[in-house]
């Protein structure tokens, strides 16, 4: 069975601040991680690989510094890597993205299951895997909890409003993934981190996974981001106190003047 | 297989960060701190293999180990620091422990205790220091007397005391040094060898979540085997050729404990409103307890990690550059946990916040692997020897380096750096003059003014290559500026420190004759401008580290 997980290199953003007077986010010395939904979504699938022995390879799309992300997937068991890394991606929305990712699949070839975060938490679109599903005309379950598979299927828990749902499809199919609240990322160890530098990981331009140039960048995205702006900041509430019939009294008075009530 | 490379260095401190953030809160800290106690469990798991295996990075590949480099050795220091400064010396212990097997060892020896070290996850302790034997091993008492079956050396035994010496308490293997009849010697003891005890933990200061105790020796018999490089009299040579090494963590340790503490202070800085902004804002308190201190964290990171480069390709040695490095990281580190203290006010000195706790563990970092008063003796020494085999030139052609510099790039302070040598070459040429190194103050001193104007000189001398050092978050234009700030405040402390100490023990010499010579007035006139450069430096911090 072959995995393919999608990764990709975010700005922690416990620390991304947006510049209130430029509309842009501030970069600077902010540390990148591996989107923690992707790397849930890894662990997923080194789970499946321990148990029925598949190979995982992760790709990711982004400049030469995301080869970090790479390597940290590597260190904690994912057989190989692809980077695709070249100026015409960049400027990418999720619609150019998940094209160019379709065809780095095709060129990675044999796939069962693909796995991607539900989303990055830099973009918060949660476009980018349905995305992909589409453009290589898979089936594609979205917002799971649990992904397992044996070598003909998925079975998932996909979270839905009120509960859950247990599906089986058969693969190859597209898998998303959140994550739990509480959440803490694998990391490796040393010897791990060391070892990763011997597997490999594959670098490609545009013109390796022959991706046409109109469909990528800044000319293939129908998406422009008008502007970048923090939420306004929350009006003061108002308290207000007393025994609960005064209370209940008070706030009839509150809804009647806002005319929420007649 | 390859060394490790800039992303798998940087993959092992996230985990390391990631682990520490999972494993180590703040609230164990303090309550290890609180009860004098080694959180023994924490460091054996952080040994584990399959958890980060951290004292693997010492241990040469062949055996077992990752064979760390110098690099990544200092970048986990640094690290550590920033988690807890007892945790870290606990792993230091290690590290050093290890060192006169690394230096001395024989193959055999080498596989034999390396592979113990690394898979069975053994604790080491360095055990070097006596009641009267400190940086002065000379004075050594523990002696190593020979064994003899046969008409051959079989044996040692092994008898008198070691105190101060880190993890030991808790650790499975010692290498001792002790006086054999063919001289001073590295021995392996191992941890319940008859007549081999350890006494009580000792009630420090600070870094109290490292165990600290004193060793005893009673005849203790270590087989020939144990003898490190199976040949005496090579103890020192062991000793000293790791100094230069050993120190270069220790100035890890300096920084990374000096930055959690402004950072933290900072952080604080943020949030606490005083008349009607935060003080972050408020440029006195920036320019009095912050910003001068992360310029020096800045100027020692570049000098740490040049320092670690050299070493990569020379192996050992480099003992004055990594005294320099240990002297000015870890007094910066010391005095802005201090600032920290009294940046955060009534907070700082509570134990509620972690500054308080970083002042008294950071303190250690000035005081062990050579106090700094022996660093500056060492420094002093060292350049010394180069001012007068040179006849005098040795900062001379350095500051003619540093005009062509500045003649490409003067936005970096290269002519401050060059302004500052030429001021230190003739301090020390008044000293030969007036033969007044025999004031031991001023060799201290001397020796500090070396170390000042020497980091200046590397941090401008990186950023005039537009080298960011790895593990700095800042962008080549705020380092300039910093570069710019230092090495102008490095070349008047050399030019008005030295015309203190030249005139304080030279009466005749001509006051005004000498602060020409030394070119005050030049160094002073390139203040111009240094207060917007702090100004500036403080507005990237507040942009840097605002949560």
């Amino acid at each position: 069975m072959n995995i393919i997980v999608c990764i990709k290199q975010v700005p922690d953003s416990t620390q991304v601040k947006v510049d209130p007077k430029t509309g842009t986010l501030i970069r600077a010395g902010v540390p990148s991680i591996l989107n923690p939904y992707d790397h849930f979504a890894l662990e997923k699938a080194l789970e499946i690989k321990q148990k029925t022995g598949a190979k995982v390879t992760v790709l990711s799309m982004g400049p030469n510094q995301a080869v970090a992300v790479l390597r940290l997937a590597l260190a904690l068991g994912a057989d190989e890597g692809v980077l695709l890394s070249d100026r015409a991606f960049a400027g990418s929305d999720t619609w150019a993205t998940a094209y160019a990712l379709a065809t780095a699949i095709r060129k990675i070839g044999s796939y069962d299951l693909i796995l991607c975060g539900q989303m990055a938490i830099d973009g918060d679109t949660a476009q980018t895997g349905p995305g992909i599903a589409n453009q290589l005309g898979i089936p594609q379950i979205t917002f799971c909890s649990n992904v397992d598979a044996n070598g003909n299927q998925v079975v998932v828990k996909k979270l839905i409003d009120g509960g859950k749902q247990i599906l089986e499809a058969d693969m190859p199919v597209l898998v998303t993934m959140t994550m739990p609240v509480d959440y803490a990322p694998k990391y490796p160890s040393f010897l791990a981190a060391h070892k990763a530098q011997e597997k490999t990981i594959y670098t490609w331009t545009a013109a390796d996974i022959g991706a046409d140039p109109g469909k990528l960048g800044l000319n293939g995205s129908p998406t422009r981001v008008d502007r970048i702006f923090p939420p306004p900041a929350r009006q003061k509430g108002e308290m207000v106190s007393g025994s609960p019939a005064e209370l209940a009294a008070k706030l009839v008075e509150i809804l009647k003047k806002e005319s929420f009530v007649k | 297989m390859a060394k490790n490379d800039l992303t798998t260095r940087n993959l092992m401190l996230d985990s390391l960060r990631q682990y520490a953030k999972n494993r180590i809160s703040f609230n164990l800290i303090r309550e290890h701190d609180a009860k004098n106690e080694i959180p023994l469990d924490i460091l054996k798991e952080m040994y584990d293999h399959d958890v980060l295996g951290i004292h693997l990075l010492l241990i040469p590949e062949e055996y077992g180990g990752l064979g760390g480099q110098t690099t990544e050795i200092y970048r986990i220091c640094e690290q550590l620091a920033r988690i807890d400064l007892g945790i870290a010396t606990g792993v230091f212990a290690t590290f050093l422990g290890s060192d006169p097997l690394n230096v001395g060892g024989t193959p055999e020896q080498k596989a034999k205790w390396f592979k113990k070290i690394a898979h069975e996850n053994k604790l080491v302790a360095y055990g070097a220091t006596e009641a009267d034997a400190g940086s002065d091993l000379v004075s050594l008492r523990t002696r190593a007397e020979h064994v003899v079956k046969d008409g051959k050396v079989v044996g040692y035994k092994i008898t008198g005391s070691k105190m101060w010496i880190s993890n030991g308490g808790v650790a499975d293997i010692y290498t001792v040094l002790a006086l054999a009849p063919g001289g001073p010697s590295w021995f392996i003891v191992e941890k319940g060898t008859p007549g081999f005890t350890q006494d009580a933990h000792e009630d420090k200061h600070g870094i109290r979540l490292s165990n600290t105790a004193g060793l005893a020796f009673d005849e203790v018999y270590v087989p020939a085997e144990n003898l490190i490089g199976l040949k005496e009299g090579q103890g020192f040579l062991q000793a000293q050729a790791v100094f230069g090494y050993t120190r270069l963590m220790v100035a890890a340790f300096g920084l990374g404990g000096g930055e959690q503490a402004v950072e933290t202070a900072l952080e604080y800085a943020g949030q606490r409103i005083q008349a009607g902004g935060p003080l972050s804002q408020k440029q006195g308190f920036m320019l009095k307890l912050i910003t001068p201190h992360y310029i020096r964290f800045e100027a020692a990171r570049a000098y740490i990690d040049w320092t670690a480069k050299q070493l990569e390709v020379n192996n050992h040695g480099l003992a004055t550059e990594g005294a320099i490095a240990k002297l000015y990281a870890t007094e910066s580190g010391n005095k802005a946990a201090e600032d920290a203290i009294q940046a955060m006010g009534g907070f700082g000195y509570t134990k509620e916040f972690a500054v308080e706790k970083i002042k008294r563990d950071v303190k250690i970092t000035c005081i062990y692997e050579g106090t700094s008063e022996v660093l500056e003796m060492t420094i002093f020494r060292g350049r010394w020897q180069e001012h007068l085999k040179s006849r005098g030139q040795y900062y001379l052609n350095q500051a003619a380096e540093f005009d062509a510099i500045h003649a490409q790039n003067p936005q970096v302070g290269a002519d401050s750096v060059a302004l500052g040598f030429r001021a230190l070459a003739r301090v020390l040429e008044d000293c030969r003059v007036n033969k007044l190194t025999r004031h031991q103050y001023v060799t201290f001193m001397l020796g500090d003014l070396i170390s000042e104007i020497e980091v200046a000189a590397v941090f401008t001398h990186e950023c005039a290559n537009k080298r960011v050092t790895e593990g700095s978050r800042f962008d080549i234009a705020s380092l300039c500026t910093m570069a710019r700030v230092n090495a102008r405040q490095s070349a008047f402390k050399v030019a008005s420190e030295g015309l203190r100490l030249v005139l304080g023990t030279c009466p005749n010499i001509n006051t005004a004759e000498l602060s020409q010579a030394v070119n005050l007035v030049g160094i002073e006139d390139k203040m111009r401008g240094l207060i917007d450069d702090m100004d500036q430096v403080s507005a990237k911090l507040r942009e840097i580290f605002k949560k």
